[in-house]
């Protein structure tokens, strides 16, 4: 009888296997490799490159399947996805699409592979720039990601909108309070535009933290780390002024409705309608935003360099040097549970050779990072934007290079959300956020 | 059932006061629902229900590609169908010592089983998807099809036994004598007898697996192995502006098998309330 | 009808008459329950334990702590209860299980059950129809069903519109009363469901008699249909909590448990910790909370109803 259950067992297990047979899982040979980038709403740009490598390497590679796979999230989804992914050996992908913020905490994960070995044969590695060369290294100094494309941020405005509010055009404003001025014109002169959008909320994620927040805080007199002590800053008097500017955006209607600027798809609906139907006057954003309105971008708009004027961020009340940017960017790296990690390679090589980072940097509006593709003229005069935005360069600022920062980001975001829901003053919202700070990092790693 | 010939007027009036509060009621339930219909048949959809203008089946034109929807939709019929079998088959199998034979230990047993359903999967995934980690399972559906099957195997024994109890031993008994083992006399004499139950209990475990959006959502990091309910969740905003007719309509052609079965679930069991009956202990 | 009518009733005939045998009878009559046992020691059983341990670490998705997670005590519980958003998470939980399954669906529920006996058939057919729809529908549909109402340009506000009111931004002002509306929305037909079969059992011969001593409809109601059906009520009030524990995707679709954290309860909140924010252990140690919680519940409920399981 016994023996009959476990028949009755085998019934069962056999019946799944047989499921499995024609399950969309997906193969694991090592003649496979895995490519994991983010592809939603308006940025289609990296999938389009990531299909022309696919085949310029499958015809180079006889035998080597890429098997692409577009993460369809969000960017604050997208991390928490390829992280899921990531910590599995049978889903981790071999190559994948890796924000610069990201890298030191993932390689503290044990998630990338370290590719210094294959830099040192790799002859075209002196064209990349310095800072993008650093932005790829892991705490252990050892480089991890292959950087795409780097970019800046600053304030877009609709010149259309701002003349028909009687603002002057080209605008300069040199300190927050005439960025707010501006808008509160705006707001009084043409009901029914918004104002001024300034990424906000959990969301939002990393967009929320660097476009939004840290554009603010490091036009102040503070940082959110002191590279030289190595230690995280708390109860800074830049922290909750920046979190008191976000409160008076949004809770002084100047900004779009909260419930607006918590919806995830936000980002897609500023470039794609709000900037285009001149919805919007003033956003402070990233100089990939045109890539959307190009003939190849999702959202073709033909007359955006003629509507649309760029203007530095200024610090906060006009000290030096006058304005203000972050710089980010995204890398190509390897997952360390790669089980071909030459494949691996030879794919991260193809698809940022001068030929594919051009395209993509052209495609998707990124500043670039290989010397040759920047002094190319084809680069230079694909989009009228790209001088503006490099010339910003000089001030811009980077992000704390430490594993902990993804999650202090995460702290920055719920700071920014319980400010511009109004359900905490900046106080508060600051103190809650030390509160965090000190369980995420400890207290030891804290300057006050 | 009342006496109708009793206090008529007043009864007539309350009649019509209780129909009036239940076509209310009726309409509150219908709203949300009409937005589904009109805005997958709406050229131009929004997020208020209304009058499709124009009328269109471009929304499921542009949604009905393998991409889009065959795949996930397959992958959702993969999952459910593995789902529903294997729960069905170790259902079975378990309620007949629970409903024949009266020993303590099954008693336990059943009270584990009846603690189970009460425990909430949605708390469990974070621990689940370590699980799944650490036994190396992400994106495998047998592991998958496992998983959805043990969390809807307390409510699917418990129904299995119900069942069970209800067909009488006495065919058995004499199966029994002429020395048939346990399993020939379930599976040649009893099963047979409950087969409109083992529906029931498949349909239910079908239609619970269908409609999981939570765990393929954690457990599926592979968008070819997606389900429709995951896609679905992409879908939303993956595609520039979000389209909301054919959010719209890849959401009715996702719902009507589910709605198809139920149909059939009440055929079955020849009452409406067979579901609701069948898992009110 | 096959449907066990009354599944708590005593169950049918049983073998008992070869008496007590040897305990390797009783072990071989219990291999058929063996797959069951497996299956859920493995995946229900298995992930229980890896809660309670995960609770312990400061596991993350990212991080040091990604590769080799430390054993942290109850740090994680220490952190959480110290945290405002736990108190608030466990108030607006414990909101959403009194004003939607308890009273919401259970009180609605019954109401429906009731109303439909009088009704005529098409109306009984058609709302029966449309208050089942609502629940069988897979969940993620219906929670967009439920955004889209709800929606600052959706349905609701754009009848209120035609009345003349200008509604709010229902999901962002008041998230908590939205979920819960869209949850007695999505779940009362449980309820309904259950309470129907219910009063059906209750012999008609007893309302009648009491009709004819002069009751009227509400006396009826309280003095006779209620006490006979309220086991099926203390069952049903029991299984729509432990169902509304655990709604997630409802809540996550319409408000993601915003905005700030105005509806997030314990699911939102797990979720969140521990996959949004990449710790793991932090979130396991909510997801361990509300295991708890449920399976009080779960214990309540067997202690006070007793089941006859046999």
């Amino acid at each position: 009888m016994r023996k009959r259950a476990l028949a009755a067992l085998a019934v069962v297990a056999s019946a799944a296997l047989i499921l499995s047979g024609c399950s969309g899982a997906s193969g694991d040979s090592s003649s496979t490799i895995k490519v994991a980038y983010q592809k939603y709403g308006t940025f289609v740009q990296l999938d389009s490159l990531m299909k022309k490598v696919k085949k310029e390497f499958e015809a180079a590679n006889k035998g080597i399947t890429v098997q692409l796979q577009p993460i369809q999230a969000a960017e604050g989804d997208y991390y928490t996805k390829l992280a899921l992914q990531n910590k599995s050996s049978s889903t981790a992908p071999d190559v994948m699409y890796e924000d610069t913020f990201q890298v030191k905490s993932d390689v503290a994960a044990g998630y990338l592979a370290p590719l210094d070995s294959y830099i040192a044969k790799w002859n075209e590695w002196d064209q990349f720039l310095g800072n993008a060369k650093q932005a790829g290294l892991g705490d252990d100094g050892k480089t991890y990601g292959i950087s795409m494309g780097t970019d800046t941020r600053a304030l877009w405005y609709n010149r259309q909108l701002f003349q028909k509010a009687g603002l002057d055009v080209p605008w300069k404003p040199k300190t927050w309070d005439e960025v707010l001025s501006a808008a509160k014109t705006i707001k009084q002169k043409l009901p029914g535009v918004i104002p001024f959008n300034v990424y906000s909320g959990k969301a939002q994620g990393e967009a929320a933290t660097m476009q939004g927040f840290e554009m603010l805080l490091y036009g102040t007199k503070d940082t959110l780390y002191d590279t030289n002590g190595k230690k995280w800053v708390a109860g800074s008097k830049g922290f909750s002024d920046s979190l008191q500017f976000v409160q008076e955006v949004y809770q002084g209607g100047l900004g779009p409705t909260p419930q607006q600027a918590l919806d995830k798809n936000i980002g897609t609906t500023i470039s794609s309608e709000w900037l285009p139907k001149g919805k919007l006057a003033i956003s402070l954003d990233g100089s990939w935003q045109s890539g959307t309105w190009l003939s190849t971008g999702t959202a073709p708009w033909p007359e955006w360099n003629d509507v649309m004027g760029q203007a530095p961020m200024p610090t906060q009340n006009g000290q030096s040097p006058g304005a203000t940017s972050m710089s980010g960017g995204w890398t190509l790296a390897m997952g360390s549970k790669s089980k071909n990690k030459s494949a691996a390679w030879n794919f991260i090589k193809l698809a940022l050779n001068k030929e594919n980072s051009m395209g993509y940097d052209i495609a998707a509006s990124q500043i670039a990072v290989r010397k040759d593709v920047a002094a190319d003229p084809a680069y230079q005069k694909a989009n009228p934007s790209f001088e503006f935005f490099s010339s910003i360069v000089p001030v811009t600022n980077f992000r704390p290079a430490t594993q902990d920062y993804p999650k202090i980001s995460n702290a920055i975001t719920v700071a920014m959300e319980a400010v511009m829901t109004g359900q905490q003053s900046p106080k508060q919202a600051a103190a809650d956020y030390d509160q965090t700070l000190t369980s995420i990092v400890g207290d030891k790693n804290i300057t006050k | 059932m009342a006496a109708e010939g009793l206090t008529a007027p007043r009864h007539r009036s309350l009649r019509l006061v209780s129909t009036l509060v239940l076509v209310l009621i009726g309409i509150c339930f219908l709203l949300p629902l009409v937005w589904v219909v009109l805005a997958s048949f709406d050229g131009s959809a929004t997020l208020t229900a209304k009058a499709p203008s124009p009328f269109t089946l471009d929304n499921f034109v542009k949604v009905l590609t393998p991409e889009n929807a065959w795949i996930p939709l397959g992958n959702s019929l993969l999952l459910s169908a593995g789902c529903a079998l294997v729960t069905v088959v170790v259902a079975v199998l378990a309620a007949y010592p629970l409903s024949r034979y009266s020993v303590r230990s099954n008693r336990a047993f059943l009270y584990g089983i009846l603690f189970g359903t009460g425990l909430p999967i949605t708390a469990m995934m974070v621990p689940v998807y370590s699980l799944f980690v650490s036994l190396d399972l992400l994106n495998s559906y047998p592991g998958i099809i496992l998983f959805l099957a043990a969390t809807s195997l307390p409510m699917a024994i418990w129904m299995a036994k119900n069942f069970m109890d209800s067909v009488p031993i006495s065919i058995e008994e004499a199966a029994w004598t002429d020395g048939s083992s346990m399993l020939s006399t379930l599976g040649r004499i009893v099963v047979p007898l409950m087969r409109p139950g083992i529906g029931v209990v498949f349909i239910f475990v079908f239609i619970q697996a269908w409609g999981n959006f939570f765990v393929p959502f954690i457990l599926i990091t592979d968008q070819a192995a997606m389900p429709a309910a995951v896609s679905i969740y992409s879908f939303f905003g993956a595609y520039g502006a979000v389209a909301y007719g054919q959010l719209a309509a890849f959401s009715l052609l996702y719902s009507v098998p589910v709605l198809a079965l139920y149909l059939l679930v009440q055929r079955l069991s020849g009452g409406s309330f067979a579901l609701a009956g069948a898992v009110k202990g | 009808m096959v449907a066990p009518e009354a599944p708590l009733a005593p169950n049918g005939p049983r073998t008992d008459r070869r008496g007590r045998r040897r305990t390797g009878r009783a072990l071989s009559r219990s291999t058929p329950l063996l797959p069951a046992v497996v299956l859920l020691a493995v995946f229900l059983i298995g992930p229980i334990v890896q809660a309670f341990y995960g609770a312990l670490t400061n596991s993350s998705l990212t991080g040091s702590a990604a590769q080799e997670s430390e054993f942290v005590g109850l740090q994680n519980f220490a952190d959480l209860f110290a945290d405002p958003v736990f108190p608030k998470s466990v108030l607006l939980t414990t909101a959403f299980l009194v004003f939607s399954a308890i009273i919401g669906q259970n009180v609605l529920g019954l109401g429906l059950a009731l109303l439909l006996r009088t009704g005529s058939r098409p109306v009984r057919v058609g709302v029966s129809t449309v208050v089942v729809g609502a629940w069988i529908m897979p969940e993620i549909v219906a929670s967009f069903a439920a955004y889209a109402f709800f929606a600052e340009e959706g349905t609701l506000n754009s009848i209120l519109g035609a009345v003349g009111i200008a509604g709010p931004s229902w999901l962002y002002s008041f998230p908590m009363l939205s979920v819960i509306l869209a949850n007695v929305w999505r779940g009362t037909a449980f309820s309904m469901l259950v309470y129907s079969a219910a009063i059906n059992d209750v012999p008609p011969e007893i309302t009648e008699s009491a009709e004819v001593d002069g009751a009227t409809g509400w006396q009826r109601l309280i003095r006779i249909t209620i006490p006979m059906i309220r086991r099926s009520i203390s069952t049903n009030l029991m299984l729509t909590t432990l169902q509304t524990l655990s709604v997630f995707t409802l809540i996550y679709v319409m408000t993601g448990g915003g905005p700030g954290t105005n509806s997030s309860t314990l699911p939102v909140l797990a979720y969140q910790e521990a996959f949004s924010f990449s710790q793991l252990g932090f979130g396991t140690a909510i997801a361990v909370i509300l295991l708890l919680v449920g399976a009080l519940f779960s214990i309540i409920y067997l202690r006070a109803l007793k089941p006859e399981v046999d």
